[in-house]
Formats: C-alpha cells, structure tokens, sequence
C-alpha cells in the first residue's frame, strides 16, 4: 500500500540509492525533531532551575541565618529584603519559576506559605567585557537585555522575604544549531552511503544489463562480480543461470540439428525412390508431398532456432532488399507487384528479413491472390508492407494467426499446405531485430501485413 | 572421357546409396557406389573416376576431408550432398573445392541437370568457378559480398540481390573487362540455352545498372558492347 502510495508521487525516484538516501535523510531528519524536542525540554528545565536556584538559596540562607544576622556582611548590599507588607509587584508573572522555586523549597524541607515571582526587564549598558567578548565571537555589539527576577516568599503569615536576581535574557540561538547539526549528520550519513549506494547499484545495472542483452541476442558475457557480498552471489548466481542456460540452448541447437539430418536422410532416401515410380502424374504428387514436409521441417527449424542468429547485422537497404525478393517471385511467374520506393536504410540481419518477407507475400499469394509490397520510410521506423486482395481475417483471430501452427481455416487453397509457421516465424524474427509483425485489414478489402523495423 | 561417364557416389546411408546409384545408372553413368571415404579412396586409385557425389555427413573420414583430398590430388569434380541448410556448411564446403552442392532431400533430376552442367563446362574447357561463395570482390567503390548475395555500396549500405541479378554480378566480377555475350551469360548464370527471344538478361543487366551505375541512361560500369553483349569495364579485386 505504501508502496504504491509512493509510486504515485512524481517525484518519489525509482532508484534504489536514490530510495535508500531519501527515506535516510527523512529518518535523520525525524529523529533529529524529536532529539531537538528532548534538548530544548531538558535545556528549559536546566534553564527554569538556574533562573531559580539563586533566588531560593538566597531567601534559604537569609531565613536560616536570621538569628544570628551580622550586620556589615552583606553591608548595605542586602539581597534580601524582609516585609511586612505583601509588595506591590510589577512586570511579567513567571507562574514557571513559582512552581520551580515551591518544589525546591518543599525539597529542602523549608515550609513556604506562597511564592511570588516577576520578570523586570530593562536595558543594560553595555559593558566593555561583554563588548570584546562579542567581537571575538565574531558578532556585532548590541544592548544586552538585562531582565531580573523578583521572587516574594511568604516564609510567615505576614511576613516576606523578597530577592533579586539577575538573568540572561537572551534566547540561545537552537534553530541555527539545529540546521547545521543536522547538515553535518547529513555529510557524515549520505556520503558513505552514497558511496554503498553506488557500489551496489553499478553491479546491479550491469546485471540488468546483461539479462536484457540475453533476452535480446541469446547470449551475453558474464558479468563481473564486485561490489557487497550480497550482489556478489547475486551475480554469481546469475553467471551460472546465465551459462546454464546457453549450455541449455547449445544442447537445443545440436538436437534440432541431430533432428534436422536424422529426418532428412530418410527424407532424401525417399524422394531418390520416388523416381522409380512409374507413374507420372503419381510420382510428382509424391515428390510434392516430400518437399511439403521438408519445408515444415525447416520452418520448425528455423522457429526453434530464431534469436540465436549467427547472421551479423549490417546496413541494408530495405527497399532494394524488397526489390529482390519480389524480383525473385516475378522470375517464378507469382503475381507481386512492388511500388518504387526511396533508399530506406537500416541495420539489420539481411537474409532473415528476406526471408520474413517472402513469408509474407507467399501468404499473400496464397490466401490473397496478389501481393503489393512497398516500403514506407517514418522518421523511426520502416514499414515493408505486404497487401492482398483476399478476404483478410477477422479482428478477433489476428493474435492467434501469429502463433505457432495456426492456420487461417476455410481457405480456398486447401492443398496448399505448411505446418501454420511462417506467420510466427516472422513475429520471432522481427522480436529479435527489436520491431513487430503487425496485421490489419484493409478498408478496401484484403489483408495487409506489415514488417516494423526501428529505422 | 569415355561414353558413358563413370560416376563415384559416396553416402554412407544404404537407404540413399542404392537407389540413387539405380537412378543414375538408368540416367546413362557408370556408377560406383561405396559407403566410406577410405573405400572411396581405394576406388579413387584404381578407377578412372569422372566425377564424384559425396554425402558430407559419415562417419569415420567425413566428406569434407575427403573432398580437400580429391582436390589436392586431381581435377576430378565433387558435388556435395549435404543435409544441412546452416549458410556456413555450404561455404566451407565450396571452400574445400567443391563444384557444387545439392542439399538433401535433394530432386535426382537436379542432381543429374547439375552433374550434366558439370561435364559441359569440363567438355567445353570452362574454367572451374571454385568458391565463390565467401569471397568478397571489389570495383568500383562496390563490395560484391558471395556469401550473402549483396553489392554493398561506399557507404557500406547493402544492398541485396535477387538470385538472377546476383548470378549475373558474379558472372561479370569473375569476369572482369571481357566481353560477354547474351548466350553465355545465360549459360554461365542458369546453365540453359538462350532462345531468340529471350529477353531476360537483357531485363537483369537494366536492373542492375538501375542499382550500382551512377547514372543508369549513361552506363559507365556495365557497358553494351555494340553486337557482342556486355562487359563490366572495372578493376575488380578479390579480397
């Protein structure tokens, strides 16, 4: 589910190290908040306590101390005041530091009826310390805020003891801190991870890679093994598969070859007795039928065998190359006829093409009475086109005309025989050059089928 | 040569051997039959053997080996039986210094039209067109690759042949600056007679020119020798 809900969002990646990097930072970044969120608390309590604690020890000590006060110590520099009289207090209640400063007296065991505090604030000179302090940080001199606490604790009914105490009033710059800890963690994380990243996901594109190559071509070069152990045995597994497989299709090559000579020895044994036939007429029916089942039997050959073509790819020109094929049907007297066409090059495996198009047009001959070939030139791609004048196929049974030992039944030429290969014949052979076998049927009637090649 | 051509057919599979042997026997040759390459050689030494029908696929000494020992050894002619379609087993076995090859299952009329063809040539002191297959020929700015039947053009673009065009090109390429006439090109490239109104070569040597002259109205490269017939006015090069 989440999954597919990240799918959605254009930007999420669909790489692994770009999925890893993003899903870390947003990890670090998360966990980041929250460690924030615990500092700033503990920093506030920490802070709350320092505001407090010297108010308190204060109005402790000088309770504690009252006996036996000895005037001249604290001078006329007295911190604590005692009142009789509930103090008229300005500024800004501190509820915080009240609650603070009745737990800690509680803690120390010292019964306080009620405390009072206040925030006063007020501009403080600037000192010439604070000054060459600030310069040497690197900040620009300004007005500190000097803010005091006032703290009232009615220790007796009717009585008081009031303090001041001085507080910084400067908020510590966190946001700041928090940005560039968190950029910092950022360097310290993604690179090395950047760096797994691409140590995993080179070996993994070269797997794929190969595995597309294969797909393609039949066979590829092992893949070199490297990068984390994991992807290694990955790819060794791979290597195997991949060897595995060509020793499998190696062993398929060599049976159908096994079986291709196998079936045409006794093939040819009969067709040599065939002339011993005495009768005519007999004997050319016979040898009809014989080259009908060496035909099928090629075509199942050349079925089995499609994509591994030793044939190397090369630039043709396929208008001269339909010129040649249509040529070689108008010397056996079949009615083609091919329409004048630009140069149209590509590069492909020439007599495979050759042969898919006389597939094509036999079949157009066969069920079509005429074939018009041409050549259609797009800007990626080339056309060979073969149209008919017979009565094409229904929409619903064109998939199937492409596979295997399909025949379109009902056709007028009955006799005319074939294993029902050569359509799914070209489709392998236009798979391998990366194009596609398409059929349709033409308003004016007929059939038209068309070779697709990348351009 | 005497009368009756004395044939030697080597094919390890009974099944084959025997009735083919009948069949050429009743064609008018002598036929020995044999069923190894170490019989055929035998027989080689001690026949005077026109021409031999050799399957490529035996056991022990294969056809192949033998045929490069035929060749090494005489002029006699070979043609190859051969069950294979691969493209490469058909060169390598021109290569190895075959006349020709039929591929099994092979009609017997061919096979006799292609021995008679043979014999003609021999008869008439025609040079012996060894392997053309897998060799490349040069001229003009243009390949004429054998074994794929195409001209490829100076930028390497091929353009394919069909069967006629690619029997003419190779009967000019082979024969280079010499004056070919209408009945010998017929008889070099489909090994038949021309006929008075036979216009079929003159029909080839347009689509050619169509294909590989400049400028097809004013032929350069394959030029009309008034009364004689045609000649490919080129260097070619085999490469």
């Amino acid at each position: 589910m989440m999954a597919k809900a990240l799918k959605r969002l254009r930007l999420w990646p669909q790489g692994l190290v770009a999925q890893i990097i993003i899903l870390v930072a947003i990890a670090l970044f998360v966990a980041q908040a929250i460690n924030f969120a615990l500092l700033l608390r503990e920093r506030t309590r920490i802070e709350l306590t320092a505001q407090t604690a010297p108010g308190v020890y204060r109005i402790v000590d000088a309770l504690d101390n009252r006996p036996n006060r000895r005037s001249g110590e604290d001078g006329d520099r007295r911190r604590v005041q005692f009142l009789t009289q509930a103090p008229a207090l300005q500024g800004m209640p501190r509820p915080d530091v009240e609650r603070r400063a009745t737990a800690m007296f509680a803690d120390i065991g010292l019964t306080i009826r009620s405390v009072r505090v206040v925030e006063e604030s007020q501009p403080l000179p600037m000192r010439r310390w604070d000054n060459f302090r600030l310069r040497a940080a690197g900040e620009r001199p300004h007005d500190m805020r000097m803010a005091r606490l006032v703290m009232v604790a009615e220790y007796e009914p009717g009585k008081w003891a009031m303090t001041q105490s001085r507080i910084g009033a400067r908020q510590p710059r966190f946001g700041g801190w928090l940005v560039g800890q968190t950029l910092i963690l950022y360097a310290i994380v993604l690179v090395p991870l950047l760096w797994v990243g691409r140590r995993l996901a080179r070996p993994l594109r070269q797997l794929t890679r190969s595995a597309e190559q294969f797909a393609r071509t039949g066979s590829a070069d092992p893949v070199e093994e490297r990068g984390p152990g994991d992807v290694r045995q990955l790819t060794t597994a791979f290597n195997a598969m991949r060897s595995r497989i060509f020793a499998m299709l190696n062993e398929k090559d060599r049976m159908l070859g096994a079986i291709g000579h196998d079936l045409r020895t006794p093939l040819a044994s009969l067709r040599v007795r065939t002339e011993s036939v005495e009768d005519e007429g007999e004997r050319a029916r016979m040898s009809e039928t014989i080259d009908e089942m060496n035909r099928m039997l090629e075509d199942i050959l050349s079925l089995a065998r499609a994509g591994r073509s030793s044939e190397a790819r090369q630039k043709v020109d396929l208008s001269a190359l339909a010129d040649a094929v249509v040529e070689d049907f108008l010397e056996l007297g079949s009615p083609v006829e091919l329409a004048d066409n630009e140069r149209a090059v590509a590069t492909v495996r020439p007599q495979q093409i050759r042969r898919a198009l006389r597939n094509l047009i036999e079949n157009a001959i066969v069920y079509g009475e005429r074939a018009h070939v041409s050549v259609e030139h797009g800007d990626s791609m080339i056309r060979l086109i073969v149209a008919d004048e017979g009565p094409g196929i229904s929409e619903d049974r064109m998939e199937e005309m492409m596979e295997p030992f399909t025949r379109l039944e009902g056709s007028r030429n009955r006799e005319t025989g074939g294993a029902g290969l050569g359509l799914a014949l070209v489709r392998a052979i236009m798979t391998e050059h990366g194009g596609a076998l398409r059929l349709a049927n033409r308003p004016q009637g007929g059939l038209e089928a068309s070779l697709v090649l990348p351009a | 040569m005497s009368e009756r051509p004395h044939l030697l057919l080597v094919d390890d599979e009974r099944s084959i051997r025997e009735p083919l042997a009948q069949y050429l026997v009743r064609n008018g040759f002598r036929v020995t039959a044999v069923e190894n390459a170490a019989e055929a050689r035998i027989r080689l030494n001690a026949n005077a053997i026109d021409l031999v029908v050799l399957d490529i696929m035996m056991p022990g000494e294969d056809g192949l080996s033998l045929c490069r020992h035929i060749r090494e050894t005489s002029e006699i002619p070979v043609i190859l039986l051969t069950a294979k379609s691969e493209e490469t087993d058909r060169i390598v076995g021109l290569e190895m210094g075959a006349d020709d090859y039929v591929l099994k299952p092979f009609s017997p009329r061919e096979l006799v039209a292609r021995i008679k063809v043979i014999f003609r040539r021999v008869a008439t002191g025609g040079q012996r067109v060894t392997a053309p297959d897998g060799a490349t020929y040069a001229f003009a700015g243009w390949l004429l690759k054998t074994q794929e039947r195409t001209l490829v053009d100076s930028e390497g673009v091929s353009l394919p042949l069909s069967t006629a065009e690619y029997n003419l090109m190779l009967a000019f390429t082979t024969r280079p600056n010499q004056v070919l006439s209408r009945d010998q090109l017929l008889d070099i490239t489909q090994g038949r007679e021309a006929n008075a109104f036979d216009r079929a070569i003159d029909n080839q040597i347009s689509r050619l020119r169509k294909k590989i002259e400049p400028d097809p109205k004013a032929p350069t490269l394959i030029k009309t020798v008034w009364g004689g017939g045609y000649t490919l006015s080129a260097d070619v090069r085999k490469l």
